[in-house]
């Protein structure tokens, strides 16, 4: 305890030097407005600004590079709230209530709500990098293709007891999803499925298109044919505070979405999106609100908010301590460190103290910044609901032209993106909801790999997932859940059919 | 916002544009670089570690453009059609030049005559690596647990199709009974299987293993390089143990089919001069890499070389995506 209170002395001396601060705030600036452009990532961003921090020292450079990093994760809240328009996959799940809360006159709230639970995850997500890292690692270790297969069944199964209208509907929207992430190279036999001899698709459909089109711009289509629509989105800003009642339901939905962000975080592969669903899951069964879901509840905007910030700050471990990169940013990440001439790895703690404790207490120093940055700013993002439609949405589709082509330099993703949006709004108006469609998306093809390589290991064995501790609980409490949804409705069934 | 968007162009750009005299004519504008992997990866890295000192040589700005996708076929197929005026280059390499041509029948580029290939940049060899628990420091340990175990042994790597999985095909085939293999989406999720225990065995690339073998969180099992690696000179060869394997991974530096012989060769003595450097050897080094020195008429050989000695392991794989 007291070496790790010397070492965090020590780190807070690196990361408070003028340079460094600097640096961060730098980075927090550029992060939240890349977060708040539609599309434009943190990837992206990253690789672009690459180039420049090859003249800083290495600490500074990663500590600016982290700051874009959750600053983007900030960023994307606002337009997930404002407009509809989530930019990650982690921000699918603000939209659904935040966007609600912003169409009720509560976009401040919802804002505010998102910056405090960021805060507070962020703050906890770093000493549990700093005081327990290596711990956790042998947690994320510890689970096995089996277990992770079992996790996301339990997400499936969860997602469909999520609908919020006919729960037929919204089992075929996980089914199609799940179809739609198995187009591409079956990560096995390299055979290619539903790619049509299109290139492009051979590394499957792009998550923003999707999310992006079925979400934000079948939206703003949407929007373009209710005029009352869109000037019931102008008019009701209201107050930009929460209210009593308001902080005393989002305090526990940020708790609890922080025990699950960390958590989630460390898994490598995925894990920062898994915590976004699976706080969302978590608010809408557990918490007092529960019954608003769908219309605007601020628990689904706090958890969620809460968890993929933690996350975010969680998902730092494996590459400190294992030296492995567990997403496409941290990707980048040992890349920078590397062309300074550092090896990410094991050692890296006891090589570069300055490197590991400064980047440690700049996590922390550059969430304090966000909250800064970000508190004052809700006023003036609010305000941007006051632009006229007219001028608002051609703005907002040539962000997102321009997101989404610089996800892979190529139109293509822009036709997929048009494409999407068409059957967004065809969903739309046959009332299929799209956010079980993207839930099997994204979780589809992970466990389809999960399980394959977990039948590969055990040579075709299905008794691997009961044998397993943690695929056991998983699939226990998936089995409960299912039952638990299906007897009341079971019994009402029987209970009509006893009327006639 | 439009204003940020702005400011990144000009960030990106204006990084490399130091004042030096310019050849006539070429380069006139900025050279665009396409990798064709996501960014982060090893290609992406040494396009980054190369760009740099080449963009202040030719006294031009370089902007990396990652067009990833297909196994680095839909970057490659970019740069083939893309006008040979020498500011379009591709990073080419083991997957997309090499391997590719063979794994997919439908590819719309001919890896050596559609392309002017300018300058081997590095060649790296893969490394068996096991974890410790298991046991397996030799080929030959390697081979007793494989014919022992009822199913076989197990190994990981970072997807189907790469180099580093036809060396499993090929020592399965060596050993005759094929190893269980275990793709996984990129070298990080793989190694984190073998370093927890769910794999026992990965053939990876050594720049992506070699932290992990220095930490000791992996041993090294064998070598795939003709001789034993600098860097590692305790981990003995294939050949050493009796297997006649050989493969190694590379990247270089080529553009579209025609480019003047005035510019493909300016490029290709800047690119060796720069691999030449001290500071680049050393870095090379610490990254498993070996820095290359072929001329472009070499490199172009080297490829057709390639082509030619993957087609038949590729059969053998199985491995053939249509």
């Amino acid at each position: 305890m007291e070496l790790l209170l010397t070492n965090l002395a020590h780190g807070f001396g690196v990361a408070l030097s003028f340079q460094n601060l600097t640096f961060a705030l730098l980075g927090a600036l550029i992060g939240t407005a890349i977060g708040v452009l539609p599309g434009i990532g943190p990837v992206a961003t990253i690789s672009l600004l690459l180039p420049i921090t090859f003249g800083l020292p290495a600490t500074t450079a990663i500590i600016m590079l982290a700051g874009i990093f959750y600053g983007a994760q900030y960023g994307g809240s606002t337009t997930a709230i404002l407009l509809n328009l989530p930019g990650e996959v982690s921000s699918v799940v603000t939209t659904l209530e935040g966007y609600k809360m912003a169409r009720n006159g509560r976009a401040g709230a919802a804002l505010a709500t998102a910056a405090i639970g960021s805060f507070f995850a962020g703050t906890v997500g770093t000493v549990l990098v700093a005081a327990s890292g290596p711990l956790l690692t042998q947690v994320a270790l510890s689970f096995g293709p089996a277990d992770y297969f079992s996790l996301m069944l339990l997400g499936l199964i969860i997602a469909s007891v999520l609908a919020q209208g006919s729960v037929v509907k919204a089992i075929g929207m996980v089914v199609f999803g799940v179809a739609l992430g198995l187009v591409g190279t079956d990560v096995q036999t390299g055979q290619q499925r539903f790619t049509f001899g299109i290139p492009e698709l051979s590394d499957g459909i792009g998550f923003v298109p999707v999310a992006m089109g079925m979400f934000g711009i079948a939206e703003i289509v949407l929007n373009l044919e209710r005029p009352e629509a869109r000037s019931v989105l102008t008019n009701k800003v209201g107050s930009l505070w929460l209210t009593k009642e308001e902080f005393r339901r989002a305090t526990p939905a940020v708790l609890r979405g922080t025990v699950v962000g960390s958590f989630l975080g460390i898994l490598p592969g995925g894990g920062a999106s898994l915590a976004a669903f699976g706080s969302y899951m978590m608010e809408r069964k557990m918490s007092k609100g529960r019954d608003q879901f769908g219309s605007g509840a601020i628990e689904g905007v706090a958890g969620p908010e809460a968890a993929n910030n933690a996350a975010a700050q969680t998902s730092f471990i494996p590459l400190l301590t294992l030296g492995i990169p567990s997403n496409a940013v941290m990707a980048l990440m040992v890349g920078a460190l590397i062309i300074q001439g550092i090896q990410p790895g094991p050692r890296m703690v006891e090589a570069q103290p300055d490197l590991f404790w400064g980047l440690i207490a700049s996590m922390w120093v550059g969430n304090l910044m966000l909250l800064v940055i970000n508190l004052p700013m809700i006023g003036m993002w609010v305000k941007l609901l006051q632009v006229p439609y007219k001028y608002l949405y051609p703005a907002i589709l040539v962000f997102c032209s321009i997101g989404v082509y610089s996800l892979n330099n190529n139109v293509f993703d822009v036709y997929m993106t048009v494409l999407f949006s068409v059957f967004g709004y065809m969903c739309n108006k046959l009332r299929l909801e799209a956010a079980p469609l993207l839930i099997g998306f994204v979780l589809g093809p992970m466990m389809e790999e999960h399980l394959r390589r977990a039948m590969l290991l055990s040579r075709g064995d299905v008794m691997v997932f009961l044998q397993r501790p943690i695929s056991a609980t998983m699939l226990a409490i998936g089995f409960i859940a299912l039952a638990l949804m299906l007897l009341p409705s079971l019994r009402k069934g029987k209970d009509k059919a006893l009327a006639e | 916002m439009s204003n940020v968007v702005a400011r990144r162009g000009v960030l990106a750009t204006s990084v490399f544009a130091p004042h030096v005299l310019r050849a006539q004519g070429w380069p006139s504008q900025t050279i665009r670089l396409v990798v064709p992997y996501a960014p982060g990866g090893t290609t992406d890295l040494m396009a980054r570690l190369v760009s740099q000192p080449l963009a202040e040589r030719l006294g031009v700005a370089i902007t990396i453009e990652n067009r990833p996708g297909a196994g680095a076929t839909v970057g490659s197929l970019a740069v083939a059609q893309a006008a040979p005026d020498g500011h379009t280059l591709l990073m080419s390499n083991i997957a997309s030049h090499g391997i590719g041509p063979s794994l997919y029948p439908n590819i719309r580029y001919d890896a050596v005559r559609d392309f002017s290939h300018i300058a081997l940049i590095t060649e790296n060899p893969s490394v068996f690596v096991a974890n410790p628990r298991a046991g397996i420091t030799s080929l030959a340990e390697l081979a007793q647990r494989h014919r022992a175990s009822s199913g076989g042994l197990d190994m990981a790597t970072s997807g189907a199709g790469s180099s580093n999985h036809m060396l499993v095909v090929l020592m399965g085939r060596a050993l005759g009974r094929d190893i269980n293999h275990i793709p996984f989406r990129g070298a990080g999720p793989a190694m984190t299987a073998v370093i927890a225990g769910q794999v026992p065995l990965m053939s990876d690339s050594l720049p992506s293993a070699a932290s992990h073998l220095r930490a000791g969180s992996v041993v090294g099992v064998a070598m795939s390089s003709a001789q034993r690696h600098p860097a590692f000179p305790a981990i003995p060869t294939f050949r050493e143990q009796g297997h006649d394997i050989v493969g190694t991974g590379w990247f270089g530096l080529s553009g579209p089919a025609g480019m003047a012989a005035s510019v493909v060769d300016h490029i290709n003595r800047e690119v060796r001069a720069i691999l030449a450097t001290a500071e680049q050897q050393a870095r090379f080094a610490e990254l498993g890499g070996t820095p290359g020195r072929l001329s472009a008429a070499e490199y172009t050989d080297y490829v057709r070389r390639e082509v030619e000695y993957w087609a038949p392991v590729v059969r053998a794989s199985g491995a053939q995506p249509d």
